[in-house]
């Protein structure tokens, strides 16, 4: 197993942060000399067909491209501490101003997908768990399979042709946010972007909540609270619930993170003005600063999330406790 | 679409399902047993046959103009032309060879790399092992996708790009499918009986842990081709596949999808194809993992 | 990524030069069939905020009166700036501008008369010094201009202000296409000091005053009261809003998110025609081009040049990559200036010539690769569509989409595919066919043998005052290109842009710029 000295969930804790935070340094390493490797010349490649020498000269100086590497990266760290992402190459602009809304619209895309395929995902799981083998478990079961395998963009272009365009034409295909307004300015704009997001996640944690669920009704801890005579529902609620919890939390962690992943190709699908465009817009135009801020971002998410979820499951699941 | 899977929570302590620990060819065989992995095998066999002699059944070349751009189904052409003019059918059935053939190329090399790392950490048991799961999470800090992405929009959308990135992406994982199926084994007898007959470490490695491990690598294989069609497709959706008029599904459907009002096929079929495929290879992955999990239960658990 | 327009279209100018204040009313085509029903009729009304959809730009947009890179900067450009001189709907050469007249008072010398009583957008009252403030900054190398070019031949140190409203233009060298290039739509007049946003307010003499603008999202201009046109214009307010591709373009118009949109796909025109809306096609100069390096192999020899151009089958290339929104090209550009020589023979596919030329060039078995890019809609359909043709003669074709193709030396490759919107034909020359031409992709003129007096033909031309005899030397110049050159030029495509019922006012025009030259600065067009 895991070594996980004695000293029980604080120590446990500290751990996993300093952990955490030497992943993400070697992260920023990673991050910062990829950027740097790039092929071509950020000038060159924001001006594209209108790079004369005199336009391509007069940009590199206001870049300040010429400085040296390290200088660079020191700088970009420090300014990271302080919360200072940097200037955008293409945009002229701190990339705070320029990231700061597509972030909330992108988290709060994240997040109304996460609300609504969490609590759906948990009663379908359980459910199923309850009813295995019968029939809602076995249809719900292949259902959620082929669901899940499904490609994201597949998913969101299927949406559209059925909601948008082709078969009905109810809902927007397209949820462009103007700058100034907020994704909630406009809920039906986001209602399919959510949609997908829903479908591409909940399937994965309704099966993972059956499965576990499916082990804790199977416990001996749960027959031992049967066989006391315990009413069937006292013994879901009080006795196998609080246990199959533990990797839900686990789940629901990763899932996030797995959204986050999952925007760069729904955000390109519906036009949604979020960190995913953003990030396609840097890459294109080799804006350093920024492709190397939502990098760290990502990054700094990913890890957060996982000692969450680790953390957040060691706490839920008293049984495991004994094993720090 | 998401890889998670059991293993990744056995990585943190905690189980939700018995690691299965059979022999890979018994394996395979009884979950044979199951419909859903024959229906999957079928499925995957289809699609694999229709990329293998498609471009032999296509009634024109995949760049053959034969009609106007967007036309409906019709006259020459059975799905209606694309954007181009050229024939959907065909371009169906020359389409799924590259995908499938990238996919299968980067998951292996995923699963060689990450098997070895995830084993030589379990043995390991010490520094090494640290050291090495920091640098997977170090990868794994990043979506799949944003990382192949980033690393095609830079270099260049080659097949070689593509494949790498998706290996390299893939390794991690199933290093810590890997390293947490053997770290149980690790601490067998068997194992500290080798040592002490002085086996070298590596014919440790290769003939008594992988053995052991590959059920759970074998389900989490199935898994990863399924992620990474998915994945080469949606690059190839975002317009970075390697041929930019090559027959390609996922480049189909970001092609077409401009017309989709006018005529749907250019996008419905190759979304289909996509979706069959894909589910196939869930089918097939699913079935093993009922397989295992049930030869585990009957076994009493771990 | 779907058809990303991010290139800028230099205006040309297909008129005659002419000492004067009238424009040469050069007979030439009418004006393309648009589908544009009888809107034109009923009286402009005031009144409403008109949004615009347009794909191409990102976080890298501008707001300069005399600089772009994308078609959304010369969206947002031409809202608020104004030119000297301005070309009509026909591409005709017109003083409708900031200047009321002027003369070409010898072959080195010009005087513009300013239209009097202008204001800018500040109250400030537009005089001499705007206009040379305006004339250097763009002929300052180190400012990066997109104009800097065409001011080769003005003697900017020269230019001098007679009086209030008259300014003195002399030149280093005679050059005759000094108007269009003051028509050209970046070079726009700006008050003395102006600098590009954001380092300094965005004051031009145009309809719309800039109010807010966020890079790669949208910008907000409200309507100048003191606009110096009465009557114009009618909209209240514009928004112009970027976007990523075009099918959410054509969404948002369809859902009514938008008043219009520019570059829409071929396929869409059936699509909002039956939902009510419109399609504004205009026959333009504009060309995708094919490009063959001269001087580097396999091109250099100039029989692989001549077999390329005849593998290309024109009018399959214009149904397949245009739908049929083009006309035919004969690999020489610039189809509306009257110096377009008409009289060489239209160029059609002829695979066993070009097998044949191929095989005396002692390449039977050719492959080499073009690279191409989402520069502008159609550039990579073009590539892809040359790859397939090209099999027929035995040529093997590797294609490259690049996504950073512009900012990876696309000047330095052998075969490489690029974009172009109408110019003039000395005005084209100068920006693509001489040796310190910005964008020179083929690299000509030989340096040797025939064609290298290409660039002395150029001089004469520019400084021939004598229309007959210029055509003349244009002609000459035309042969060279049409036998030596490294140009494929299929077709010549039309602009295609859309727009919902109630917008009034649009014509098809021959200009460089998409919708109408965005309602020529959206002050002609109105709801309806």
């Amino acid at each position: 197993m895991n070594r996980l000295r004695s000293g029980g969930v604080p120590r446990f804790i500290v751990r996993r942060l300093l952990l955490g935070l030497l992943v993400l340094i070697l992260v920023s390493f990673v991050v910062f000399a990829a950027t740097q490797a790039l092929p071509g010349d950020p000038a060159r490649a924001i001006l594209g067909r209108s790079a004369t020498p005199a336009s391509l000269a007069a940009l590199r100086k206001v870049l300040h491209l010429d400085r040296p590497v390290i200088d660079q990266y020191l700088t970009w760290i420090a300014g990271l501490l302080h919360g200072n992402l940097g200037s955008s190459l293409a945009a002229q602009e701190p990339v705070t101003k320029l990231l700061a809304p597509k972030l909330v619209n992108s988290a709060v895309l994240v997040l109304i997908s996460a609300v609504v395929s969490i609590p759906l995902s948990i009663a379908i799981g359980s459910w199923a768990a309850l009813k295995r083998e019968k029939i809602f478990d076995t249809v719900s079961s292949n259902l959620l399979l082929v669901l899940a395998a499904l490609p994201e963009f597949v998913v969101g272009v299927v949406l559209v042709i059925l909601f948008a365009t082709t078969v009905f034409n109810v809902l927007p295909g397209v949820s462009q946010i103007p700058p100034g307004s907020r994704p909630w300015n406009d809920l039906s704009g986001l209602v399919l972007p959510v949609l997908t997001l829903v479908v591409a996640v909940a399937p994965y944690v309704a099966r993972i909540m059956r499965a576990s669920m499916i082990e804790v009704l199977e416990s001996d801890y749960v027959e031992m609270a049967r066989l006391k005579g315990l009413p069937e529902r006292t013994v879901l609620v009080r006795h196998a619930l609080p246990n199959a919890l533990g990797p839900v939390f686990q789940v629901i962690a990763l899932n996030l993170a797995y959204l986050a992943g999952g925007i760069v190709v729904v955000e390109y699908v519906f036009n949604y003005t979020g960190i995913g465009s953003a990030l396609q817009d840097a890459v294109i135009n080799h804006d350093l600063p920024v492709v190397q801020a939502l990098a760290m971002l990502i990054a700094a998410l990913y890890v957060a999330l996982n000692l969450l979820a680790d953390v957040g499951t060691i706490v839920v699941t008293p049984r495991l406790r004994t094993r720090l | 679409m998401n890889p998670m899977t059991d293993a990744d929570i056995a990585e943190a302590g905690i189980s939700s399902a018995p690691p299965p620990s059979t022999r890979a060819s018994s394996l395979l065989r009884r979950s044979l047993r199951l419909g859903r992995t024959r229906l999957g095998l079928i499925l995957v066999s289809l699609l694999v046959l229709l990329a293998i002699i498609g471009p032999y059944l296509a009634p024109y070349g995949p760049s053959t103009p034969v009609g106007a751009p967007n036309s409906v189904p019709g006259g020459k052409a059975l799905l209606g032309t694309d954007y181009l003019g050229q024939d959907v059918l065909s371009r169906l059935l020359y389409g799924g060879g590259s995908i499938l053939v990238m996919a299968v190329i980067a998951t292996a090399l995923g699963m060689i790399v990450g098997a070895a790392i995830g084993l030589l950490a379990a043995y390991s048991r010490n520094v090494l092992d640290d050291v090495l799961m920091r640098g997977m999470d170090v990868i794994m800090a990043f979506p799949q996708i944003m990382l192949a992405l980033v690393a095609v929009a830079i270099i260049g959308a080659h097949s070689w790009v593509i494949v790498t990135a998706i290996a390299l992406t893939t390794a991690p994982r199933i290093a810590r499918v890997a390293r947490g199926a053997a770290q149980p084994v690790v601490e067998r007898d068997f194992i500290a009986c080798s040592e002490a007959m002085g086996v070298p470490r590596w014919q440790i490695l290769a003939t008594e842990l992988l053995p052991n491990t590959l059920g759970p690598l074998m389900v989490e294989a199935s898994l990863r081709v399924t992620y990474s069609i998915g994945v080469i497709a949606a690059l190839a959706y975002l317009g970075l596949a390697p041929d930019p008029n090559g027959a390609n599904w996922g480049t189909m459907i970001q092609e077409n999808q401009i017309a989709l009002v006018v005529q749907p096929w250019g996008v419905v079929a190759p979304i289909i194809a996509i979706a069959l495929l894909t589910m196939g290879t869930g089918l097939i992955g699913d079935g093993i993992a009922r397989t295992a999990a049930g030869i585990d239960r009957a076994r009493g658990g771990e | 990524m779907a058809e990303v327009s991010r290139r800028q279209l230099f205006a040309g100018a297909a008129g005659l030069t002419v000492a004067g204040s009238l424009a040469a009313a050069c007979g030439g085509k009418s004006t393309s069939s648009g589908t544009t029903p009888g809107q034109a009729a009923g009286k402009p009304k005031r009144g409403g905020n008109f949004r615009l959809g347009v794909t191409g730009g990102g976080s890298k947009d501008l707001f300069d009166g005399q600089n772009i890179i994308t078609k959304p900067d010369q969206a947002r450009l031409v809202s608020a700036f104004e030119t000297l001189l301005l070309f009509d709907d026909n591409y005709q050469l017109t003083t409708n501008g900031l200047a009321e007249s002027y003369t070409q008072d010898n072959p080195k010398q010009y005087t513009i008369h300013l239209r009097q009583g202008v204001e800018f957008q500040n109250g400030k009252t537009m005089t001499a010094d705007d206009v040379i403030y305006s004339l250097q900054r763009i002929a300052t190398k180190a400012n990066g201009l997109t104009g800097f070019a065409a001011t080769a031949t003005i003697d900017v140190a020269g230019i001098k202000k007679l009086d209030k409203y008259t300014v003195r233009i002399p030149l280093k060298t005679p050059d005759a296409t000094i108007p269009q290039t003051l028509a050209s739509y970046t070079f726009c007049v700006v008050p003395v000091g102006y600098q590009a946003y954001p380092h300094g307010p965005q004051i031009g003499t145009g309809a719309y005053k800039l109010k807010s603008f966020t890079p790669g999202q949208q910008s907000v201009s409200v309507r100048n009261p003191n606009y110096w046109r009465t009557g114009e214009p009618h909209f209240d307010q514009i928004t112009i809003i970027d976007f990523n591709d075009s099918t959410a373009q054509v969404n948002a118009l369809l859902g009514g998110q938008i008043d219009a949109m520019t570059d829409l796909p071929a396929s869409q025109v059936k699509v909002l025609q039956s939902r009510n809306m419109h399609a504004l096609i205009s026959k333009t100069g504009g060309w995708l081009p094919l490009c063959m390096a001269i001087d580097i192999p396999p091109f250099d020899d100039v029989r692989v040049r001549q077999a390329m151009r005849l593998i290309v089958d024109r009018p399959l290339i214009i149904e397949q990559v245009l739908s049929g929104y083009g006309f035919t090209g004969n690999d020489l550009y610039a189809p509306f200036d009257p110096g377009f020589d008409h009289a060489l023979p239209q160029r059609t596919q002829n695979i066993s010539e070009a097998k044949s030329l191929l095989k005396s060039a002692g390449h039977s078995k050719l492959a080499f690769d073009l690279h191409t890019t989402n520069g502008a809609a159609g550039m990579v359909e073009l590539a892809t569509v040359f790859q397939t043709q090209a099999q027929a003669a035995g040529v093997t074709v590797n294609v490259h989409n690049d996504p950073n193709y512009y900012g990876n030396q696309y000047l330095k490759l052998g075969f490489s595919v690029d974009f172009w919107g109408t110019r003039s034909y000395l005005n084209q020359v100068q920006q693509g066919s001489l040796p310190n031409s910005p964008y020179n992709e083929t690299h000509w003129p030989p340096k040797h043998g025939k064609g290298s007096n290409f660039e002395s033909l150029y001089s004469q031309a520019l400084a021939e005052t004598d229309i007959g005899k210029r055509i003349e030397i244009e002609h000459e110049m035309q042969a060279l290109e049409y036998e030596l050159g490294g140009y494929i030029i299929p077709f010549f495509n039309d602009l295609i842009d859309g727009y919902a019922d109630n917008v009034r006012g649009l014509r098809p025009s021959k200009g460089t710029l998409n919708l109408d030259s965005f309602g020529h600065g959206y002050r002609t067009i109105w709801f309806g």
